[in-house]
């Protein structure tokens, strides 16, 4: 067995921690790991990272297409995408270890200290040695399903898993023993990477902590024969139609019937395929929204398309999602039918799916009795597939000795929501229970805190520098001025192998390029990406006054950090480098033309050495972060993520508004799986007040906010016990909004004018203190959705399993009372779908009603009192139903606390729609803002369970980690500046900026030296260049994109073709 | 002589860093071939077209320009594409007052992943501008020399 070398120091404690699983969860947990300065192992079973969100098109409800914002090839160039660019083959984060095709074999110690056994499968292709030429691919005789796509198209059994997988490298699926007399890949291949003999081997790592992100497995269709998937070819998964769907899919995102291609013109989605069924009683809590997705997509793409979901209840349970799946119903015209059909047939003549279903189900139809069934026909079937636990999860369950849950996810705890069983052992995603990539990112983040928390000592150790466009570790040879040098370039052009030179004629081009101005040498190499290419490239920038470089060679997105990091170090900015494309866009796409691709590669080469001459060194700041935090709202996430944050040994300020700690959670008695709230509450309590490193302002408010990352100010106004005020200032590096919701007030349904109708709230109480009461009641009725007159419409999330929690409580106090469920949409998902089955079993009765037809509570008098009556029309029997409870308890919407507005405004932060606070991306940075440092936890972000707020708070602080424990903190780059003395004051690019950054400023003087000119922060630029060109006075310049970088040869070709098509 | 017989059109293409970009590269790993007649800037972000650079591109000659944005609703910075675009509509009324016709500008909107949409589009602005005929700003070639620097920045 073989130990794998570490880089940096050995001590005696491991400082790295274990990620099980490649995609979006597994990828974000690396990131936050690595950023705080711990080695991370990424583990992946397949050969590339990914996962499931790799394979998707779109996400909910944003319809931003997945390839950009949740892969890490994806995230390139963004300046702070989620999956970073970090991950890719030649920008690695350095304290990230990519273990793809490997294994899980042994695992021992305890937390701080495990040992653990991987087996690496051979991929057959050295990564270190694949050019992606794709000649291997190409000779491969061996056709093979494509995994990737699902089986919709073929690759060779030697390929990539898709065009810009990664790791970028070729491999092979699994070696036949034909492949030992075949080996035409072995000769084709130019750099010898392939070998065939190659034999798995083992390592053994020693790592403090374990993340599990092994995602889940979709349903199995087969399970189901009836659904006629396998049997009936336009019968599809709803894992496949995202890839018909995805622009990076087999037919660039055409959806198209699988029996002939034809464009279906009739589009049918089966929901709860796998879920909320007797083999899996759990809700996959993802299908309704991605099912509204598909038909979306579809509605899009198709004109005149029908689509029809036919579905159990319909969940769109957070953010904006209600919104969608009105806009999808309403504006779209998608058709929601409540059914659960059972068979499916085929028409053989057409191809056709057909379906038989009742009537009179549609959205806010209440057609009496069962419906007619009716029969339709539609050109593709769709199964939203649920979510099942991954594949491994028993093998690795049992190696890494931790507990899975009755359904086969991993077994965790409500209060503790991120541990498994074994300390030390972390889970996030789908492998905890079946979530979206929202809170999946959430979960990683969170996963991170706790493995941080075993791994204090280690925070910020091995540090890494972004003082560069690259990450590097520092060690760089100190930088040659050449300010006041006239450009001297060289031009290196990089045969690749063959993949450009066989198309171009790289000696015309040296020719030609050798007489441009400013050129001091053209070599033509092999390739310059390899061990020898990049000494001779060294060689090339440091002997005489060379001090720019032009390389010919592939795409700037795959290799420039590498070239950038050679510049580096040769002692020269990495910004003096400029790559021209002659793979890709020139020998890749002209091959039948080389005259064509040799005379463009002339010009592009023309274009590249005009552009690097105009080049200049860029610098970034050093920013040395404030070593505390600020967490406003002393709530269970406020505590919850200071207490991360003082664990690890940073200083918190913890704002409280009211006298008291605790929120909401002071009023929550107990919790549907038979936790205790208060002895949380307690116990969150007793370690804020006992904790050296937590300030507590109770009675207190930030009233004023002002800087960026590393360097933050705030006054936090105090107000004392004689009824004075006292003013604190403090400076801090990060700060947590935690300021949490509130259930509504309001007066519907005789609230307020009644005593019998209380809140939910008042339920609980009455349950949990006044036991005897309930235990007298004999008829209760519960109305769902309960919201204040005239707001946005939004579901509230927690409110049902808060009910059915109720029910359960009042069921078990008085089995025989009477309780009626008034409802519209029951979402207990999840695996909250336990207690909608329980309280069902237990003879709660759940009436839906509709908007356009609402429940009427009225008093009528019955002798000398008053009953309080409540009427709802069931729409099955076509009946009204009269109940005259005890009580009657209303679930009011959750509303963000009164003061979120105004912090808002005060931060510069937006509002959504509901009123919440508006993170940067619903999907990918659910916690984040578009300035760095500002993080976003618990109900200020939506209605959300303890479980969700703790995984929330602790991703926060996992987050606010990774600034606090970093030495320094680089900020700018290639950031838009403003020339003041060109600056006429009118507040164009404030207007243009997609992030508001620019701000007039008063203490500089404009245009004319009249007082105020715009300056936009190099520490919140993003560097889209948006004001730039919008500027009327051209006043402000994009670092590295100058106008006089890009206005060099955009028009008429320079290079004669006529002197190259001579040969 | 048609023009479309023997002229070559010289295209100008501005994409951002992202999607645009990431497309043409995706067309290289397909192998999917087009005209070798364009050329590809590279911008952050399509947001960053200037009009200045368009008409640049015109007034040194360019028979055609296209920009290659992420999908609208998709942009990495939020909306600069859509800035992009009220430019290039703006650019193409000032083609039309000037006398050149304004479809030898557009503006193409795709995925990362849509490598064979950006060898489409190349085709079709190809054959669109070897139709429009040359640029008619376009000076005579120049002598087969090295081009004459720019002035240097100030």
């Amino acid at each position: 067995m073989r130990q794998l070398a570490m880089p940096g120091d050995v001590t005696e404690k491991p400082n790295s921690v274990l990620i099980i699983g490649g995609g979006v969860g597994g990828m974000r947990a690396a990131i936050d790991l690595a950023e705080a300065g711990i080695h991370t192992y990424l583990l992946e079973t397949s050969p590339s990272l990914g996962g499931r969100v790799a394979q998707l098109g779109f996400m909910f409800p944003t319809h931003d297409c997945v390839l950009c914002r949740g892969t890490s090839d994806h995230g390139f160039g963004c300046t702070r995408p989620s999956i970073s660019p970090v991950l890719m083959d030649q920008n690695r984060h350095p304290n990230i270890t990519v273990l793809t095709s490997t294994d899980l074999v042994s695992f021992e110690g305890e937390a701080g200290d495990f040992k653990v056994g991987l087996r690496v499968r051979p991929q057959l292709v050295d990564p270190q040695l694949c050019i992606n030429c794709g000649r291997c691919a190409e000779v491969c005789p061996e056709i093979r399903p494509s995994g990737f796509q699902l089986g919709l198209s073929i690759r060779k059994a030697i390929d990539k898993s898709a065009p810009r997988s990664v790791p970028n490298t070729y491999y092979l699926l699994e070696k036949v023993e034909r492949c030992d007399e075949c080996r035409k890949c072995v000769e084709v291949c130019p750099t010898d990477a392939i070998d065939l003999g190659a034999q798995p081997h083992e390592l053994e790592i020693h790592v403090g902590a374990v993340i599990l992100a092994m995602g889940f497995q979709p349903f199995d269709p087969d399970e189901m024969p009836e659904l006629g998937y396998g049997r009936i070819p336009n019968v599809i998964t709803s894992m496949q139609y995202e890839r018909l769907a995805s622009r990076s899919g087999p037919t660039e995102g055409i959806v198209s019937r699988i029996s002939d291609g034809k464009m279906p013109k009739r589009i049918a989605w089966l929901q709860c395929v796998g879920s909320r069924d007797q083999l899996n009683p759990y809700c996959s809590s993802i299908c309704c929204m991605y099912a509204t997705k598909e038909a979306m997509l579809a509605k899009q793409r198709i004109p005149e398309v029908e689509c029809h979901i036919f579905t159990m209840d319909e969940r769109a349970f957070s953010k904006e999602y209600n919104h969608y799946y009105v806009k999808a119903r309403d504006d779209l015209g998608i058709r929601y039918t409540r059914c659960r059909i059972s068979a499916v047939d085929e028409d053989p003549a057409t191809g056709e799916v057909i379906l038989r279903y009742p009537t009179g189900r549609m959205h806010d139809e209440a057609a009496p009795g069962q419906g007619a069934i009716q029969e339709d026909h539609f050109d593709l079937l769709v199964l939203a597939v649920g979510v099942r636990p991954p594949a491994k999860a028993v093998e690795i369950a049992r190696v890494l000795g931790i507990e899975l849950n009755e359904y086969g996810f991993c077994q965790t705890d409500k209060f503790s929501p991120l541990d498994t069983s074994r300390p030390g052992v972390f889970v996030c995603g789908a492998f905890a229970s079946p979530k979206e990539i929202a809170e999946t990112i959430l979960d990683a983040s969170g996963a991170a805190a706790e493995a941080m928390r075993i791994m204090r000592d280690n925070l910020g150790k091995r540090t890494f520098s972004r003082s560069r466009p690259f990450l590097t570790v520092d060690g760089a040879p100190t930088e040659r001025v050449i300010s006041a040098q006239p450009p001297a370039i060289a031009i290196a052009l990089c045969g690749c192998a063959g993949e450009i030179s066989n198309v171009v004629d790289l000696q015309a081009v040296a020719d030609y390029a050798a007489a441009l101005p400013k050129v001091e040498k053209v070599e033509i190499l092999p390739l310059a990406c390899f061990q020898a290419g990049q000494e001779r490239l060294i060689e090339l920038i440091t002997q005489g006054r060379t001090n720019r470089l032009v390389i010919g060679a592939c795409s700037h997105r795959t290799h420039e950090p590498l070239f950038q990091r050679l510049m580096t170090e040769a002692g020269l900015n990495p910004y003096l480098v400029e790559m021209v494309n002659l793979r890709e866009h020139c020998a890749w796409v002209h091959p039948n033309d080389p005259t064509g691709a040799t005379h463009k590669a002339c010009e592009l080469i023309r274009m590249g050495v005009e552009r690097v001459r105009h080049s200049q060194p860029i610098y970034k700041q050093e920013r040395q972060p404030v070593r505390a935090a600020l967490v406003i709202g002393g709530g269970l996430s406020g505590m919850t993520t200071a207490l991360a944050i003082a664990d690890a040994g940073y200083d918190v300020h913890l704002v409280e508004k009211s006298e008291e700690l605790g929120g909401n959670l002071r009023h929550i008695y107990y919790a549907a799986e038979g936790d205790n709230p208060q002895r949380l509450l307690r116990d969150l309590v007793n370690r804020i007040l006992g904790h050296e490193r937590i300030t507590l302002y109770l009675r207190s408010q930030v009233t004023r906010h002002t800087g960026s990352v590393g360097d933050f100010r705030a006054t936090i106004r105090s107000e004392l016990a004689d009824g004075t005020h006292r003013e604190h200032e403090i400076r801090h590096s990060v700060v947590t909004l935690a300021t949490g919701g509130l259930e509504a007030g309001g007066n519907q349904y005789l609230l307020g004018q009644d005593p019998r109708v209380l809140r939910q709230s008042e339920m609980e109480d009455i349950l949990a203190h006044q036991p005897e009461r309930a235990a007298r009641l004999r008829s209760v009725v519960m109305i769902q959705c309960v919201e204040p007159e005239g707001g946005v419409k939004y579901c509230s999330r927690i409110c049902c399993t808060n009910t059915i929690k109720n029910v359960l409580r009042l069921k078990m106090l008085s089995p025989d009372c009477q309780v009626v469920i008034l409802y519209k949409n029951v979402i207990t998902y999840g695996f909250r779908e336990k207690y909608y089955l329980e309280a069902r079993r237990r003879g709660a009765l759940f009436v839906r009603y509709t908007d356009s037809d609402p429940p009427k509570v009225s008093l009528e008098p019955r002798g000398a009192r008053q009953a309080l009556v409540v009427s709802v029309n069931e729409h099955i029997f076509g009946k009204t139903l009269v109940f005259e409870p005890d009580l009657l308890a209303l679930s009011m919407s959750i509303q963000p606390s009164p003061d979120t507005a105004k912090l808002a405004e005060m931060l510069g932060l937006p509002l959504s729609p509901e009123g919440f606070f508006l993170e940067a991306h619903l999907k990918m940075r659910p916690m984040e803002f578009a300035d760095d440092g500002i993080f976003l936890a618990g109900m200020a972000h939506y209605p959300k369970f303890i479980e969700e707020c703790i995984t929330n708070a602790l991703a926060c602080a996992g987050r606010s980690l990774t600034f606090l424990s970093r030495p320094s903190i680089q900020l700018g780059g290639v950031v838009a500046e403003v020339d003041s003395e060109r600056c006429t004051g009118c507040l164009t690019c404030i207007r243009t900026c997609p992030f508001s950054i620019p701000e007039m400023r008063d203490d500089r003087n404009g245009i004319g030296d009249l007082g105020g000119a715009a300056w936009i922060d190099p520490a919140r630029c993003h560097g889209c260049g948006t004001c730039t060109a919008e500027c009327p006075a051209n006043a402000i310049q994009l670092l590295h994109y100058r106008d006089e970088q890009i206005q060099v040869g955009l028009g008429h070709w320079q290079v004669p073709l006529q002197q190259l098509s001579v040969d | 002589m048609t023009p479309s017989n023997d002229f070559i059109p010289e295209i100008t293409i501005f994409t951002c860093i992202y999607c645009g970009y990431m497309a043409a590269d995706t067309a290289g790993s397909l192998r999917l071939e087009y005209p070798s007649n364009i050329k590809i800037v590279r911008l952050p972000c399509t947001g960053k077209t200037d009009i200045q650079y368009l008409l640049n591109a015109f007034e040194e000659g360019a028979d055609g320009v296209y920009i290659v944005a992420c999908s609208l609703g998709n942009c990495h910075h939020e909306h600069g594409n859509e800035r992009g675009l009220a430019r290039m509509k703006r650019t193409r009324e000032i083609l039309e007052r000037i006398g050149l016709e304004p479809e030898r500008l557009d503006m193409f909107f795709v995925s990362g992943g849509m490598g064979a949409t950006f060898a489409k589009v190349a085709h079709e602005m190809n054959e669109r501008i070897q139709q429009l005929g040359p640029n008619p700003l376009k000076q005579a070639p120049p002598a087969p020399s090295p081009p004459q620097p720019p002035p240097a920045p100030s």
